[in-house]
């Protein structure tokens, strides 16, 4: 049986309301971006922005990871980059996709490329945020009549990694791995207004 | 083949019993603790309780999720079918299906697990009942052949199987699905409670009741009670499911009169003419591939529906040229599974600021409400449908359908519980056609040398006919109790699926017309009994594995009084 974990809440509190409780000591709210910044010291955020691929070219897999922190940004919550996101894209893309996925997913990526050098005369990671985002709406919005395109891909791929990563399982989502028990119907705000973990 | 006195000996036991599944596992505990030297073999590898790899295994502990790789579908692809068999967290309790290959003249899923405990450890853990409008149906409508038992003689096997595996449900005093022995009901949640009350207001003879499960609400037979995992296809350490693995093997190796041994593929039971009985197995080793015979007083086949029926068909004599027990043809026929994956969803916009608290591993369950009186009759079709289904808020997936909604604001919505959605999926009777079957393919042979199974079996009218009821009265209960955005759905799937084979070695009052008689014992050889799937002479519309349990229990009784007076 594998022990859980005690490490990753301090005191059965996650890391961030952890955080939050030491501001409430001082007297002080934490703002969102102070937050942020102590989220950024988590050691296993660090590593996993430094995270090389292992199936994508570097051009490829710095074009995914910026697309996939558009589409899960860093705020007062990690981005996608900050979890590993991208990594995990890399692996499915590697490993767990089909021939077929694989060539509509690169396909995917050249014509954002494409786009982002007719517009920006830069690549899509070098846009501005603004910019990014103008772009990924217009991909979005011709994919979503579409099935199986490259942004359902890259958005499925990147809400599964995000939420079903152990950062934001273990501390962003409610974490109770062993109930013990089923409580029927409780109060949303008991749990902080979050799901549980899956 | 000739065996020298002393291994011969040493082969023998007062009871064999093929298969560990939830069958098995009972004729393993009921004959040990009659007091019977019981020999249970397996064609898998041994899992002793406890043994389960994944079970406290987080999502991120898997690289690709829920996703196999291409080449770990290659070797399953028909496990594959169901979409969750071969989730990685349970993919090594489904067979290869490189190593064990069946053909389809028509196409039927066979989802099945070569170990101990078999599909024991992977079920759905629904238990219902089933009622005199289920063994009474055949005889009254003149299909197939008549059950050659009643709810009388069943009601107290089903008390005995419940008491001792844990079912947890609430009593409703329904004629057609009737109460038993229950642990304390699991709890609705609050969406739940409102729709079970508002069905009950506008649907005369609807009942919404909790589901009654084989998840124990508090600590049974020396077995821990629910954690509210909902994890429990992997296995559970606390043992708070029914499995053969926590409850029965434990129960039978506790009366030192067990034996069990994995490994051991019965390729088929060997017949002595002058006697008229089987006098014990042909064993194939399925690691050394070494042949050998176990004998033994009587036979106990558990192996599952299709491979018990597979271990007959293969059993050639002289005297049974058709397979064993054969004279009235009926052997692999009659096949049956349940129909399903038919229902729909809605959404609700009440209790916005309610939640629960753990994963319930049960959810609700609508009784048989068609055909079970004179207002009830349809003229489309015969038999009946129950409902399975939940409420639920919706998780983080919400999230991918809508391609342009993106950035913070969609991260902080999902991670906040989304609107609450309530779903039900009908579970449809199948008749049981005669040809709807399997049959031994000579041709195509498997990893030790075995004929293979191929099958041949579909949907007919009546299942059609019911299917479309299925839809439409889900649709109308839903709409009716207030939900928005009703949404049917109707995934076709081909029989087998469900997993839920049955039929194939009926029981039956005639010889002629039927391979088992009414204590499962096979017409001509009664030493021989086969109390898994193979022997339902009908498909009902519950859950089936209870009824295996009671009938293996009666079963194993009247063998043991049989051999105490020497009829056997």
């Amino acid at each position: 049986m594998k022990p859980f974990n005690e490490g990753e809440r301090a005191g059965g509190l996650t890391r961030r309301e952890a955080i939050e409780r030491v501001g409430l000591l001082l007297g002080v709210a934490i703002s969102p971006s102070i937050l942020a910044g102590a989220l950024q010291a988590q050691p296993g955020l660090a590593r996993a922005v430094e995270a090389k691929p292992e199936f994508l070219s570097a051009p490829q897999f710095a074009a995914v990871s910026a697309m996939a922190e558009r589409i899960l940004p860093r705020s007062e919550t990690p981005g996608a980059i900050d979890v590993g996101v991208p990594a995990f894209i890399d692996l499915m893309f590697g490993k767990f996709m089909t021939g077929a996925e694989r060539q509509i997913f690169i396909a995917g990526i050249v014509e954002v490329e494409a786009k982002a050098r007719a517009r920006a005369s830069v690549d899509f990671a070098r846009m501005t945020p603004a910019a990014q985002d103008a772009l990924l709406k217009e991909v979005a919005t011709l994919s979503q009549n579409r099935e199986k395109t490259f942004f359902h891909q890259l958005k499925e791929l990147t809400l599964l990694g995000y939420f079903t990563s152990e950062t934001v399982g273990k501390n962003f989502l409610h974490y109770d791995p062993i109930p013990g028990r089923f409580d029927a119907c409780i109060p949303l705000e008991t749990v902080g207004n979050r799901a549980w973990t899956r | 083949m000739a065996l020298p006195g002393s291994v011969k000996q040493q082969n023998t036991y007062d009871a064999i019993v093929i298969g560990s599944g939830i069958s098995g596992g009972w004729a393993a505990k009921e004959l040990t603790e009659k007091g019977l030297k019981t020999l249970v073999l397996e064609r898998g590898r041994d899992v002793k309780h406890g043994d389960y790899p994944t079970a406290m295994m987080e999502s991120w502990e898997f690289a690709g999720r829920t996703k196999i790789t291409d080449e770990a579908t290659a070797q399953q692809a028909k496990q594959n079918r169901t979409g969750y068999t071969t989730h990685p967290a349970a993919a090594h309790w489904f067979v290869n299906d490189v190593e064990n290959p069946y053909s389809e003249e028509k196409r039927f899923d066979w989802m099945r697990g070569y170990h101990v405990g078999g599909r024991s450890l992977l079920w759905g853990r629904q238990s219902y009942r089933l009622s005199d409008l289920d063994f009474e149906a055949n005889a009254k409508e003149g299909i197939a052949v008549d059950w050659p038992v009643r709810y009388h003689e069943m009601a107290p096997w089903y008390d005995y199987a419940e008491r001792f595996a844990g079912i947890s449900g609430q009593k409703e005093n329904l004629p057609q699905l009737p109460d038993g022995q229950f642990l304390p009901p699991m709890e609705m949640n609050c969406l739940e409670k409102q729709l079970r009350k508002r069905i009950a207001d506008r649907f005369s003879g609807r009942v919404m009741t909790i589901g009654r499960a084989a998840n124990l609400t508090q600590p049974h037979q020396g077995r821990g009670s629910c954690q509210y995992r909902n994890r429990c296809i992997r296995g559970c350490p606390y043992g708070a499911y029914f499995s053969s693995n926590a409850a029965t093997l434990p129960a039978a190796a506790a009366t030192g009169n067990l034996t069990l041994r994995p490994f051991s593929i019965v390729n088929q039971l060997i017949y002595d003419r002058d006697r008229k009985r089987a006098t014990g197995v042909r064993v194939i080793d399925a690691e050394t591939h070494e042949v050998i015979e176990f004998h033994a007083k009587i036979i106990f086949s558990c192996a599952s529906a299709v491979a018990s029926t597979f271990i007959l068909l293969n059993s050639i004599s002289d005297r049974f040229p058709q397979g064993f027990g054969n004279d009235s043809g009926e052997l692999g026929r009659n096949l049956m599974d349940h129909h399903f994956k038919v229902g729909a969803t809605g959404m609700s916009e009440e209790f916005g600021d309610r939640y629960y608290r753990g994963n319930r591993p049960n959810g609700i369950y609508i009784p048989r409400f068609r055909n079970v009186s004179k207002e009830s009759t349809r003229k489309d079709y015969v038999r009946g449908f129950g409902y399975q289904g939940s409420a639920s808020r919706v998780d983080w997936t919400r999230g991918i359908k809508e391609l342009n909604y993106f950035g913070s604001r969609l991260k902080a919505d999902l991670i906040a519980p989304g609107p609450w959605r309530f779903g039900i999926g009908a579970w449809g009777e199948c008749l049981p056609y005669h040809d709807n079957r399997l049959y031994l393919n000579q041709a195509l042979r498997d990893k030790w040398g075995q004929p293979t199974v191929t099958f041949s079996c579909d949907w007919r009218e009546n299942e059609w006919a019911m299917r479309k009821d299925m839809k439409a009265s889900a649709v109308e209960m839903l709409e009716a109790s207030g939900l928005k955005d009703v949404t049917p759905f109707d995934d076709v799937s081909a029989p087998g699926l469900c997993i839920h084979e049955m039929g194939t070695a009926r029981m039956g009052r005639d010889p002629k017309t039927s391979v088992l008689n009414e204590w499962n014992q096979v017409h001509a050889v009664p030493n021989v009994f086969v109390t898994d799937g193979a022997c339902m002479t009908s498909s009902a519309c519950v859950n089936p594995s209870l009824t295996y349990m009671a009938l293996t229990a009666r079963a194993c009784d009247h063998a043991v009084s049989e051999l105490k007076k020497h009829n056997l």
